[in-house]
């Protein structure tokens, strides 16, 4: 039922593991539903003076798609400005996954709320304008969380 | 040149070095019954001749000096016989050449062989999943195939020759289940599944009893098809009751007799569960429901051919029992259904099976289930003891080797063939699909595996939580399970979850 890059991504996935200070991190899922993914992001200055993804890392709990989904997040990020990689969607994922099915598609927009709350996270501590836009892709992600929780 | 007792021990006790990082030699003398002094002696020499090194430490003992294919038998026998081979060099008498080629054939062939052709080069497929399907037992096959053949073909219906053939083998094979269950031939109808006779049980008694009254009472742990039958009724004005069950999915007795009222016309408990493996005490239940003259049915599909049933015993009025659990094809199952039970057909037709359940009839597959339910009557008492066995060594190990696992069921009411454990801080869709990598086949609890993305419904009545549900795995064996099936489980599965562990964000 999974496409060979689903399965690459399974077996051998990228960028997994617990980060050492990291400058920002992104949890969503829940328990009870059986996904839970953490993003620790690195954020420098590039030679331009815009914020950068230096370095990312993944740990999830979940199935196969999630997991795959986890890895495939990072590899689109990494090395992105935070502007980049605000625009990564949830079709990026599973286009780079050559499709997923059909159940497994809410694992690819799980992967995408991580990313979403790691940068947004890091706006908050610093300080940063948060656009309108992305204040709203925020509030889903945190009702949608809420109403998972009771 | 010769092979002695030596090369042959000193093979065997190589054979466990070959899949093994390392060995004592204490452990291999245990395994392969040789004495330890001589085996001692005997990787001396194997040593000597570069193929063991040692490795020092507690955990020491004995490692391969180089790859098993790299080591040819022609070294290991020479480390360890005589090199002489009947003829000395200054030997000169008239049979000296045909030794001489007996000698270059035989180091050839020792020169062709490594210790690679010493293990079952062929790739490891170790299915654990006989709760979902079992293989068809080639017994049953052979018992089946003349069944399909010109001669049976007729229909049991025709009173021709050909189709009184065909019902004389519906017939003998009738018998065979009324044996079995201890009840007579007119009791028991063939149907096409198991899930079909759980249909035909709960909404044909439901039909035909409305007038006494609409309340059913069935078990939270029952299977899909008993769930989404009740559910349905319960649409059209029936009101079920579902029975809670304890952490260990044993219905509470003292529940089900409060829960019976005058207007319940149907209890329906599941025999041995098809998730944890408990297995309810039938016996009493359907003893409650007598007194209180209500019908009894029970889904047997995963007991049937593992435990004793005998329905004038256990006072039981229907009972489900399919083929494809117990080596038989797929596509046939029995339902009992006691003289004198007021029950409407799902089928209406033609009128076969006493005008319960109109089809033709599939004379090869119920011969074909006949043949298997009488294998698993003739083998249940060993094949029990030889299951319970594997089990419970599966289990102890598990639990033993791999911290924040624990076990869902009973640790005896339980079938002979499952194991059902959690793992803390991973999930079973993950888990299956790597152990597939490995070549075993399991099954698991977690909604991820799920199309209704649903945890399982047996694992939260037992007062799992969800996420404990979704950490699940369910093993169980079967006819061709072995010992190193079982071992070859245990060796890869902790790594298994260790590698899950390790991507977890929650830890330990």
């Amino acid at each position: 039922m999974y496409s060979q890059k689903v399965l690459q991504h399974f077996r051998n996935p990228h960028n997994f593991g617990s980060m050492k200070d990291p400058t920002s991190v992104g949890q969503v899922g829940n328990l009870a539903c059986g996904d839970v993914m953490k993003l620790y992001l690195k954020i420098e200055a590039n030679s331009k003076g815009e914020d950068f993804i230096k370095d990312i890392k993944f740990e999830t709990l979940g199935c196969a798609a999630a997991i795959a989904t986890s890895s495939v997040v990072t590899e689109l990020a990494i090395g992105k400005t935070l502007k980049e990689a605000m625009e990564i969607e949830n079709k990026d994922v599973i286009k780079a996954l050559d499709d997923l099915p059909a159940v497994k598609i809410h694992c690819s927009l799980l992967a995408v709320d991580a990313l979403i709350e790691a940068i947004y996270s890091y706006f908050k501590n610093t300080n940063q304008t948060i656009s309108a836009d992305f204040e709203q892709k925020h509030n889903r992600i945190i009702t949608c969380q809420s109403r998972l929780k009771h | 040149m010769y092979i002695s007792t030596k090369s042959r021990y000193g093979l065997r006790a190589l054979s466990n070095l070959i899949s093994q990082d390392c060995c004592s030699v204490k452990k291999i003398a245990q395994k392969e019954h040789i004495s330890s002094d001589y085996l001692e002696k005997i990787f001396a020499s194997l040593k000597k001749a570069g193929i063991l090194k040692v490795v020092r430490g507690a955990n020491g003992g004995y490692i391969l000096n180089r790859q098993p294919k790299e080591i040819t038998l022609k070294e290991v026998v020479e480390a360890l016989e005589k090199p002489e081979f009947s003829c000395p060099s200054f030997c000169s008498c008239h049979s000296k050449s045909i030794w001489q080629k007996i000698q270059t054939g035989f180091n050839q062939v020792l020169q062709s062989l490594t210790l690679n052709d010493l293990t079952n080069q062929e790739e490891k497929s170790v299915y654990l999943d006989y709760a979902a399907s079992t293989p068809l037992d080639p017994q049953v096959l052979k018992e089946m195939l003349p069944y399909f053949e010109f001669d049976y073909s007729g229909n049991t219906m025709s009173l021709h020759s050909f189709g009184s053939k065909s019902s004389q083998a519906v017939e003998v094979s009738r018998q065979t289940f009324a044996n079995i269950l201890n009840c007579k031939n007119s009791e028991i109808i063939f149907t096409g599944s198991a899930t079909e006779s759980n249909n035909m049980v709960l909404k044909g008694i439901a039909w035909t009893n409305q007038k006494k009254g609409k309340h059913i009472i069935i078990s939270s742990i029952e299977h899909d098809c008993v769930m989404e039958s009740a559910k349905w009724l319960e649409k059209h004005g029936f009101e079920i009751t579902r029975l809670s069950v304890d952490k260990y999915a044993l219905v509470n007795l003292e529940e089900l007799k409060k829960a019976i009222r005058p207007d319940t016309i149907l209890v329906s408990v599941i025999h041995g569960n098809n998730e944890v493996g408990t297995i309810q005490d039938i016996e009493a239940i359907g003893k409650i429901c007598k007194n209180r003259d209500v019908y009894f049915h029970t889904d047997a599909s995963q007991s049937f051919g593992k435990v004793p049933i005998d329905v004038q015993k256990m006072n039981i009025d229907l009972l489900t029992a399919s083929s494809h659990k117990i080596y038989g094809p797929k596509g046939v199952a029995c339902l009992y259904i006691k003289n004198g039970t007021k029950i409407e057909p799902l089928l209406h037709g033609g009128g076969h099976e006493f005008g319960l359940r109109s089809s033709t009839v599939n004379t090869p597959l119920i011969v074909g289930f006949a043949k298997a339910a009488s294998l698993c009557q003739q083998e249940m008492v060993k094949e029990t003891k030889r299951l319970t066995q594997l089990r419970d060594y599966l289990i102890k190990n598990i639990l033993t080797s791999i911290p924040d696992s624990f076990l869902n069921g009973h640790p005896d009411k339980r079938l002979a063939n499952n194991i059902n454990i959690s793992f803390a801080r991973v999930e079973g869709e993950s888990l299956l699909l790597e152990l597939d990598f490995y070549h075993i086949a399991a099954s698991t609890g977690s909604a991820c595996s799920s199309n209704s993305l649903e945890p399982s419904h047996v694992l939260l009545a037992t007062g799992l939580k969800p996420e404990q549900s979704h950490g699940s795995l369910r093993f169980s064996l079967g006819r061709f399970t072995t010992k190193p099936e079982v071992d070859y489980l245990l060796k890869v599965l902790p790594q298994v979850i260790n590698k899950f562990r390790q991507i977890s964000p929650f830890k330990a």
